[in-house]
């Protein structure tokens, strides 16, 4: 009887240990979803000439359309996200290494740009510095939601760093 | 009081005993999975690595899915390379 017991808390222990990290619990997915498409800049981005809405409004047409809630990016923090980023488990040590090194490369893409060696163009490092950040939230949005949105939200923020070209001097240190 | 602690000790010596594959297995799962994030990152075709060995300390021989077979490592610079084996 006793053995018998035994066995059974055996049983019991074992699937315990064997079923490990998996149940990683998947929020409803934010508007980081949205990212997986094509693009598109976010409501904390800086607002495009052509960003106002077009489509037709109910009432108070009078009002003047701009300068009601002027858009505020959120405080950038970017020690904050890089420590998130180093501790987050949902990216594997070797896919940070590679993630860095594409980092490392596109800063000196920047480099280059400003040091008028370049061959192209800001629109051409604004796609790059895109198709950077879909790989860092596609490996983030189903593991660590909470750091893919932190991530979504400075994404305008870093733009604007590495866009300018005192920002970015600066940014180098 | 004596058999119980015995079997307790028994007890626990087995469940790690069960318990240290699971690990092991969790660490290899994991490992796959990085290796299969690199490869994609180096746009190379692969779709999952099924298969890792450990050549040496931040350098492997990983075989994908779809058979494709990549040597993956660090190199003296501090870059990961994707080196896609014959």
């Amino acid at each position: 009887m006793r053995v018998a017991h035994a066995a059974l808390l055996l049983l019991v222990l074992a699937a315990g240990c064997a079923r490990g990290q998996r149940d990683v619990q998947v929020p409803e997915p934010a508007n980081v979803a949205a990212q997986s498409g094509t693009p598109q800049p976010l409501p904390a981005a800086t607002p495009a000439p052509s960003a106002q809405p077009t489509a037709p409004r109910p009432a108070r047409e009078t009002a003047p359309p701009i300068a009601k809630k002027p858009a505020t990016a959120p405080a950038l923090d970017l020690n904050s996200l890089e420590a998130q980023l180093r501790e987050t488990k949902a990216i594997g040590v070797f896919t940070k290494i590679t993630l860095k090194n594409q980092v490392d490369d596109l800063l000196d893409k920047f480099r280059e740009y400003y040091q008028g060696k370049a061959k192209f163009t800001m629109a051409d490092l604004r796609r790059a510095y895109d198709l950077l950040m879909m790989k860092v939230l596609s490996l983030l949005q189903d593991e660590d939601q909470k750091l893919a949105s932190a991530i979504v939200s400075s994404r305008e923020a870093i733009w604007s760093l590495l866009a300018d070209p005192i920002k970015f001097a600066t940014f180098q240190g | 009081m004596n058999t119980v602690t015995v079997a307790l000790a028994r007890l626990l010596l087995v469940a790690a005993v069960f318990a240290m594959p699971s690990f092991a297995a969790d660490d290899e799962e994991a490992l796959k999975k990085d290796l299969t994030a690199v490869i994609a990152l180096h746009g190379q075709p692969c779709g999952e690595v099924v298969a890792v060995k450990v050549l040496a300390q931040d350098d492997y021989a990983a075989t994908c899915k779809d058979k494709n077979k990549y040597h993956v490592y660090l190199n003296a610079e501090g870059r990961v390379i994707v080196e896609k084996q014959k």
